[in-house]
């Protein structure tokens, strides 16, 4: 049984200490605490003002976590942090974090500053791009050499800079001439929409012109508070950007230089964040003015060194540890062996056994391995699989899904790789190898008898664990009854097909069925429908039909896999006529065998997980388990270690 | 050389082997694409669950493309001999690549559609990906038979 067995653990002690215990607890990382706000238990006085102390204390770290994440959001893009990929997280002392405690005030200092460089910086950027708009309207304007504060009235004379939209253009300039007024009109340069003019009229005109303005939606631009020519603006704005940019550079010189102060704010921001997890089970727990009770989930192995770590830190405390009750919503550790442990990413995202059922994963394992390979069976793809994970696994520090999505692969590809050897495939065709058993090309049905086979035996498996489960249960006639018999059924059925059993076959195969007819309708009252839903039950026999006739996509997905390597080699010769054509040759060549070792490793992880999901799980497997997830050091940044 | 009409229906068999997955496949595989451009609009970390989800209904055309070829060795045109075929070894080969051809279109839309609603599964509970997944496989199931189906057909064929 490889689902860890759980102890229920309850703790009293003194809420002065009630942190430091927590804290030694987080440190083991092997105690999840529960609710217990949710089992009603009366403690005589109930101490309201805990939950609201917490929340404050919570609010409060949640406060500061938020102003260390921006600052470390902030400087991210000036420092240059190795990949925590390749070179692992960065590692930070117990004696360096107290050190950084004891300033705090300063590095909360350093963070307001960063706000306050973060608002230069917007303000920086909005006067910039105010900028920008104005020399955009101004731009077109440039060719007018008139300071634009002479532009208006002179007594007698008005000179004005007018935009015409272009359609309006030339009626305007028309009925100007044709009026015969005393202007002078000098184009000055296009916009986008008008066309811009210097417009230079007598006063008596006035009327007359500002008719003409209205009839051809004429607009004067006024360029209030500017003063200078239109091309001395845009130099003065250009100017100021310049200044704009020199300062941007300087607090970003600035920022750069406080760059690496990155990891003391992440080695500060963790630390908060352990204390915030820590607090948030504060809110788990009942008690009174003093006293605290807490319940928590203990894997039965680390039972001693949970005691140990919470009656060494104060004599005041007791600790209780009990059976798990009927009730209890147990979370779920598994413990296998390690060659099977990248198997129980499979399980993991079907959902996780039942707190009461059995692991799959020891089960499971055997087969997904056999199927993966049978599915890619190429030993040149298992060769690259298994190396390039391989390397993975060597060269990152892969962790959690990651790192057994990659194990299973590396798995994976050694099992391909044994297939490949089986059916003699090398990269497709490419190279020729005696296959130690024969090509699936040669003769399909053979392998595909080979794939029943494999199904018939998971099939049984399936069956047996689901007999198993009965008769831990302590339901030994149920085991008996239901999948006893229909393995008797069904071998006699698998018998059948070989001509020497024929005889006993029929036999065996009837006593089955007689078996089931009368025993699959015990729950039924009544003698005529227990019969025929026992009658009925024999239907189930397509299921399994069906459930074994599932496996033959072992056959196909290799024979696809060995195919397409066989379509590659041929396209790839047909190029190889001269040089450049063996070039040639050699990308496609890689490039496909690629893309099929991707698109047919997809394939295996998809539809060998689907064989265990529901051809194999369908027959015995409770899913439906919770995480053992414990209080723990899980940080977001760095490594804090101990000394 | 004469061309027979059962060298036209082979090669007529082998073109819808190819093309008719081939489609299925293509708007199967669009489909998936519109709906995980959706999600990754939002949330850009997503891509890779999406593309996975993606790639399923793919699979149909490439065991078109499969069928289409093993055709093309069996009549020897990839040899550049083709065998002259009877009508009716031209109608047998036609009748082989049935399966694929039909399954093929039919159960990549199908599965691009169970696909699609794994990318809304993704949207909203990335953990839960593995499910999504599954119920797109369970679809392709039937592409497979498909293929199996006319694999068989083809290599139990006496052609020479």
């Amino acid at each position: 049984m490889a689902i860890v067995k759980m102890k229920k653990m309850y703790v009293f002690g003194l809420h002065k200490e009630r942190d430091r215990i927590l804290s030694a607890l987080q440190k083991l990382g092997a105690v999840e605490i529960a609710d217990l706000k949710e089992e009603n238990i009366d403690v005589g006085i109930n101490n309201e003002k805990l939950p609201e102390q917490v929340g404050h204390e919570l609010s409060e770290l949640e406060l500061k976590l938020g102003r260390l994440k921006f600052a470390i959001d902030f400087l991210k893009p000036y420092g240059r942090e190795l990949n925590p990929l390749i070179h692992g997280r960065p590692r930070v002392s117990m004696r360096k974090l107290q050190d950084l405690l004891n300033r705090e005030g300063e590095i909360f200092e350093l963070v307001d500053s960063l706000s306050g460089v973060d608002q230069k910086l917007s303000r920086l950027k909005t006067e910039e791009s105010r900028i920008k708009n104005q020399i955009e309207l101004i731009k077109p304007w440039e060719r007018l050499d008139v300071p634009v504060e002479e532009l208006g009235s002179t007594g007698k004379v008005e000179v004005r800079a007018v935009a015409v939209p272009k359609k309006n253009f030339k009626p305007f300039m028309d009925k100007a001439v044709e009026k015969d007024l005393p202007v002078e009109i000098m184009p000055v340069g296009e916009g986008r929409e008008d066309s811009l003019l210097l417009m230079i009229y007598h006063n008596s005109a006035k009327s007359d012109i500002q008719e003409l303005f209205k009839e051809f939606s004429v607009n004067t631009e006024e360029f209030s508070g500017f003063s200078g020519t239109p091309a001395q603006i845009i130099d003065q704005f250009q100017e100021r950007l310049k200044v704009i940019e020199a300062e941007r550079q300087e607090v970003k010189a600035e920022i750069s230089g406080l760059a690496d102060r990155l990891l003391d704010l992440e080695a500060l921001y963790d630390y908060w964040f352990l204390e915030k997890q820590k607090k948030e089970n504060f809110l788990k727990m009942v008690g009174t003015d003093k006293v605290f009770l807490m319940k928590a989930w203990v894997p039965e192995p680390s039972v001693g060194a949970v005691k140990e770590a919470v009656t060494s830190t104060t004599g005041a405390v007791h600790v209780v540890f009990a059976e798990p009750s009927e009730e209890d919503d147990i979370p779920v550790a598994l413990s296998n062996p390690r060659l099977v442990q990248p198997f129980e990413i499979i399980t993991e995202l079907y959902s996780l056994p039942d707190p009461r059922g059995i692991d799959p994963n020891v089960f499971m394992a055997p087969f997904y391995f056999v199927f993966f390979g049978m599915m890619v069976s190429d030993a040149g793809y298992g060769l690259v699989l298994s190396l390039l994970t391989g390397l993975a696994l060597w060269k990152l520090k892969l962790k959690g899904m990651g790192k057994k999505l990659a194990e299973l692969l590396f798995l994976g590809g050694i099992s391909t790789f044994v297939w490949g050897m089986i059916f003699g495939s090398w990269f497709g065709d490419l190279i020729k190898v005696k296959p130690l058993w024969l090509n699936p090309l040669d003769n399909p049905l053979a392998v595909l008898f080979l794939s029943f086979a494999f199904g018939l035996i998971q099939i049984y498996t399936g069956i047996i664990l689901n007999g198993y489960r009965n008769i831990r249960n302590g339901k030994i006639a149920d085991a008996l009854m239901d999948q006893g018999l229909w393995l008797v059924l069904l071998t006699g059925l698998v018998m059948m097909a070989f001509p020497n059993f024929a005889g006993i076959a029929k036999s065996v195969a009837l006593a089955g069925a007689v078996g089931l007819v009368l025993t699959q309708g015990r729950s039924q009252k009544g003698i005529i429908k227990k019969f025929t839903s026992g009658l009925l039950s024999l239907y189930n026999v397509t299921g399994y039909l069906s459930d074994v006739l599932s496996y033959s996509r072992l056959l196909a997905l290799g024979l696809a896999t060995g195919v397409i390597a066989m379509v590659i080699n041929t396209m790839a010769r047909m190029l190889g006529v001269n040089i450049l054509g063996y070039i040639a040759m050699l990308l496609v060549m890689i490039g496909g065998h690629f893309f099929n070792i991707a698109v047919n490793a997809l394939g295996a992880y998809v539809h060998s997980s689907r064989l265990q999901y529901i051809e194999f799980f369908g027959k015995f497997y409770d899913g439906g388990g919770r995480s053992f997830d414990p209080l723990r050091i899980r940080t977001k940044y760095v490594d804090l270690e101990d000394a | 050389m004469e061309v027979t009409l059962g060298q036209v229906l082979a090669l007529l068999g082998a073109a819808m082997a190819v093309f008719l997955p081939g489609i299925g496949s293509a708007k199967g595989v669009g489909l998936v694409g519109e709906a995980a451009a959706g999600v990754v609009t939002e949330d850009p970390g997503k891509f890779s669950q999406t593309l996975i989800l993606q790639a399923l209904p793919g699979t149909q055309g490439i065991y078109g493309l499969l069928t289409g070829f093993v055709v093309m060795q069996r009549i020897g045109i990839l040899g550049g001999n083709l065998l002259p075929l009877s009508t009716y070894q031209g109608l047998l080969v036609f009748a082989a690549c049935l399966p694929i051809a039909i399954v093929g279109l039919l159960s990549a839309i199908a599965q691009a559609r169970a696909a699609a609603a794994g990318v809304g599964i993704v949207a909203k509970r990335p953990e839960e990906l593995a499910k999504g997944i599954t119920y797109a496989a369970m679809v392709e199931t039937y592409a497979v038979l498909a293929l199996l189906a006319s694999i068989l057909m083809l290599f139990g064929l006496k052609l020479a």
